[in-house]
């Protein structure tokens, strides 16, 4: 067998279609099997045969670097086949040629398609992955401070901090239970977080971070986890104005609400608490004696022990309530925080003054 | 067990289980050559655009084996509510599925369980003019 016969069976044989034409009349000379199981017996030139292809353009690029490529499509059976088409120049004999290989990439573009698609899928799951996380994290960020959230995120887990000198507020509802029984649960618990959101707001305002809400009880926290000197004024400036929101509301709303106000510094551990419902929660003394000093406030009365004194006498309006048996702690001096606030002059005064 | 869209087992669906989409897109190629050569349902396909077609198929079979996307009974029933679907039609759908399936080397009790979840789709995919 010839060296060209050998050839001739070759591109009968593979998968690849083959066809010689003319390259002045673009007739055929030569086509292999595959080429004719796509296309058809060729019988007339090579543009009948492809509808897509471009004479102008296939000349222009035989001129340019002597091969052109297409994608062109058939439909031999019910598969839509998607072939690339890629012309060459070739002699033969003295006449010019062109080699028209004809690739089947049908597989390719309906993997590319495959891919698209699921990229497509796993874009818009990613997506709603990404808005769960925020939600998680806004959540979490609700019921911990920010820097342990971090410490959380980090390590996976929040070692219990004792931090030495915070200042605590302990808010309590006066005859909330009795409320509960008296006007729709509805109105109750709308209330009450309208209040517990201005709460928030105004710790937020003063550097105090809310700790919990227990059922109609409010406690916040200054001084921690970020360390904050000015942690007993700080608090002071929050229990005032919890109370004289409170007063301002119950001007213009059928429920009122009265507080009793504790307040307290000391020191206290933060912790995450529980395995599968984290909770932050501070415990400790400044904790516990916020709550018991709460209990000596008269309503809309805010209540503190006398070492705080040194603290805020300056800012604030102070008076002694004498000595009291507290549980727990024994006797102590207690204090009253007034709500009414110095005159701004006078803040303002003191915080020019260049001795200060 | 309770099933839920997508076929999720206790822990891991079958999509993670096989491999994810790596070995899932081998049983979309042979579902859509079995689909397209099938003499029953083929000529459904017949006009379909191809990219149309592997896009269809892909996020269908990736969510009947709980992978990403799902498609509601509700989209499903909108896709094929005009084409006329008969239950042989449907029936040689879900054979050819599980024969993809079984190709590509899923367990028999996996297969049952991806039967269920198709069968569990039939009404809202076989139409039902006049009856």
């Amino acid at each position: 067998m010839s060296i060209s016969a050998i050839n001739e069976q070759l591109l009968r044989a593979i998968g690849v279609g083959i066809a010689i034409v003319g390259e002045e009349d673009l007739g055929f000379r030569f086509h292999n099997e595959k080429f004719a199981e796509w296309f058809g017996e060729p019988d007339a030139s090579l543009p009948d045969v492809f509808s897509e292809l471009s004479i102008d353009q296939l000349r222009d690029g035989l001129a340019a670097d002597g091969s052109y490529s297409i994608e062109c499509r058939v439909k031999p059976k019910r598969r839509m086949l998607i072939i690339a088409l890629s012309l060459s120049r070739a002699t033969s004999n003295g006449e010019s040629l062109l080699v028209v290989e004809c690739q089947n990439i049908t597989r390719i573009r309906e993997l590319e398609s495959m891919i698209d698609s699921y990229s497509t899928m796993v874009e818009r799951n990613t997506r709603e992955i990404e808005r769960e996380r925020e939600r998680a994290e806004r959540l979490l960020l609700n019921i911990m401070p920010k820097t342990v959230y971090e410490e959380f995120k980090t390590f996976g887990v929040v070692n219990p901090h004792l931090y030495e000198e915070v200042t605590v507020v302990m808010l309590d509802f006066i005859g909330f239970t009795k409320l509960v029984t008296q006007v729709d649960p509805n109105t109750i618990v709308s209330e009450l977080n309208d209040i517990f959101t201005s709460f928030d707001r105004i710790s937020e305002q003063f550097g105090c971070e809310r700790i919990k809400t227990m059922g109609d009880a409010y406690l916040a926290v200054a001084g921690m986890p970020e360390p904050n000197p000015d942690h007993a004024r700080a608090v002071a400036n929050c229990a005032i104005r919890f109370v004289r929101y409170l007063e301002r509301r119950n001007m213009s709303s059928s429920i009122h609400w009265n507080a009793r106000v504790g307040i307290a510094t000391g020191s206290v551990v933060g912790s995450v608490v529980g395995v599968q419902k984290y909770v932050y929660d501070i415990f400790g003394e400044a904790v516990n004696l916020a709550s018991r000093l709460q209990v000596f406030a008269d309503p809309m009365q805010i209540i503190a022990h006398n070492e705080m004194k040194k603290s805020l006498v300056e800012e604030f309006t102070l008076s002694d309530l004498g000595r009291h048996e507290v549980r727990g702690f024994g006797e102590m001096r207690l204090i009253d925080l007034s709500t009414e606030l110095k005159g701004t002059n006078t803040r303002h005064r003191d915080r020019m003054d260049p001795r200060n | 067990m309770t099933r839920e869209i997508g076929c999720k087992m206790a822990s891991q669906s079958l999509f993670q289980k096989y491999g994810g989409f790596a070995k899932v897109s081998r049983v979309v190629l042979a579902f859509y050559d079995k689909v397209l050569d099938s003499e029953q349902i083929g000529d459904f396909f017949d006009e379909i655009d191809m990219s149309r077609l592997v896009d269809h198929q892909t996020k269908f079979i990736a969510s009947i084996l709980g992978g990403p996307a799902s498609y509601t009974n509700e989209r499903l029933h909108q896709l094929h509510a005009h084409i006329g679907i008969s239950d042989d039609d449907f029936d040689e759908m879900a054979k050819l599925l599980n024969e993809a399936l079984e190709e590509r080397g899923f367990e028999p009790g996996d297969r049952e369980a991806v039967m269920q979840e198709i069968e569990s789709r039939r009404n809202f995919i076989v139409s039902r003019n006049g009856a």
